[in-house]
C-alpha cells in the first residue's frame, strides 16, 4: 500500500491519492483507527473520473480527503465498511456513472430509473432534454418526446 | 314571473359566494423549495395571512381551495404535483410563486427542472422574486382574491 501524492487544502486538511487496488485496505485502516465516513464526490476529468472521499475523526477532529484516480470507471464499494456509503455511492453512480464494485443495491436514486446517461458527465448532451411521466400505478416513464411528459 | 327577473337574484347569489370564497381561500402546503421559507414568514405572525382569509395552511389537498407552488418544480415532481392538484375539490386556484416556477429560474439551463408549473398545471396569479418577499406573496393572494370576486385591478 503506497501514497502517491500527499498534499493539504487552505484548511490545513490532508490530501491523500492511493492507488483504487488499495482503496478497501487503506480505508479499512483508517476505519480501525476511529474515522467516518462524511462524503463521496466525484470529479469528471473527461479521460478519467476522480472519486474523492472526505473522512472524519469525531475525536481528533480532523478530515481527511482520500482521492482515488479510475480510467474504465470502477471503483471497490465501501459499503461493508460503512453502511452510510450506500446512498452516497449510489448518488454518485446516478450522477456521475461510477461503478461501486460489490456494491448490492446500485440503482439510480434521484433521477427515475429509466433516465439515460449521468447528467454531471462532461460527455452529458443537455440539449437532449429528458421529460418525466407518471402513470396510474405509480411509475415513472422518461422520453425524448415533449409531449409525453414534463 | 317575466325572465331575467330572476337573474338578478342568481348574480347576487354569486357575488355573495365569491365574496365568501375569496375571503376564505385556504392554501396547501406545497413548499417545494427555498420559497418555502418565505410562505411560512407570510404565514407567520408577524405578516399573518389569516387576516385575508387564508386561515390555516392544510396537509391535505382535500381540505385546501389554494395550492401556492412554492420553489423549484423538478421534472420528477412535476407529476406528483400534478397528482396533488387534481386531489383539490373545486373551486381550485394555483399560485406560482417564485421566478423558478414561473419559467425555470437559475435552472433554466439544467437538466432536471420543469421550465414553468404552468405547463403542468393553470395558474392564476403569478408572483416574481427569487425568493418573492412575504408582503409580495400577500399581494398575490389579494390579487387572486380580486380575481375571484371579478373585480378589475386597475
Amino acid at each position: 500500500m503506497e501514497i502517491i501524492e500527499e498534499s493539504q487544502d487552505k484548511f490545513g486538511r490532508k490530501i491523500y491519492k492511493i492507488k483504487k487496488e488499495d482503496l478497501l485496505e487503506f480505508m479499512r485502516q483508517k476505519k480501525n483507527e476511529g474515522y467516518y465516513l462524511s462524503a463521496i464526490t466525484g470529479v469528471d476529468m473527461r479521460s478519467y473520473i476522480e472519486v474523492v472521499y472526505h473522512i472524519y475523526n469525531y475525536d481528533k477532529n480532523e478530515y481527511l480527503e482520500i482521492k482515488v484516480d479510475t480510467e474504465d470507471s470502477h471503483v471497490p464499494s465501501l459499503t461493508k465498511l460503512w453502511k452510510a456509503a450506500d446512498w452516497d455511492e449510489r448518488e454518485q453512480y446516478d450522477l456521475m456513472g461510477v461503478i461501486f464494485d460489490g456494491h448490492e443495491n446500485l440503482r439510480r436514486i434521484l433521477l427515475p430509473d429509466e433516465w439515460v446517461g449521468h447528467p454531471l458527465r462532461k460527455d452529458y448532451d443537455l440539449k437532449k432534454v429528458q421529460y418525466v411521466s407518471m402513470d396510474k400505478e405509480g411509475n415513472e416513464h422518461v422520453s425524448f418526446d415533449p409531449n409525453e411528459g414534463w | 314571473m317575466k325572465t331575467g327577473d330572476f337573474g338578478y337574484q342568481l348574480t347576487t347569489v354569486d357575488k355573495a359566494l365569491e365574496w365568501a370564497r375569496s375571503n376564505s381561500l385556504w392554501p396547501l402546503t406545497m413548499g417545494l423549495a427555498c420559497c418555502a421559507i418565505e410562505m411560512m414568514a407570510t404565514q407567520g405572525s408577524n405578516l399573518d395571512i389569516a387576516r385575508f382569509g387564508s386561515e390555516i395552511f392544510r396537509n391535505s389537498p382535500r381540505q385546501a381551495d389554494l395550492m401556492i407552488v412554492a420553489g423549484t418544480t423538478t421534472k420528477r415532481m412535476a407529476p406528483r404535483v400534478r397528482r396533488i392538484y387534481e386531489e383539490m375539490p373545486y373551486p381550485k386556484y394555483v399560485i406560482a410563486m417564485g421566478v423558478c416556477v414561473i419559467q425555470g429560474g437559475p435552472y433554466v439551463d439544467g437538466y432536471s427542472v420543469v421550465l414553468g408549473v404552468d405547463k403542468v398545471i393553470p395558474v392564476d396569479v403569478y408572483v416574481p422574486g427569487c425568493p418573492p418577499s412575504p408582503q409580495a406573496l400577500t399581494n398575490g393572494i389579494l390579487l387572486l382574491q380580486k380575481k375571484i370576486r371579478n373585480e378589475t385591478d386597475r
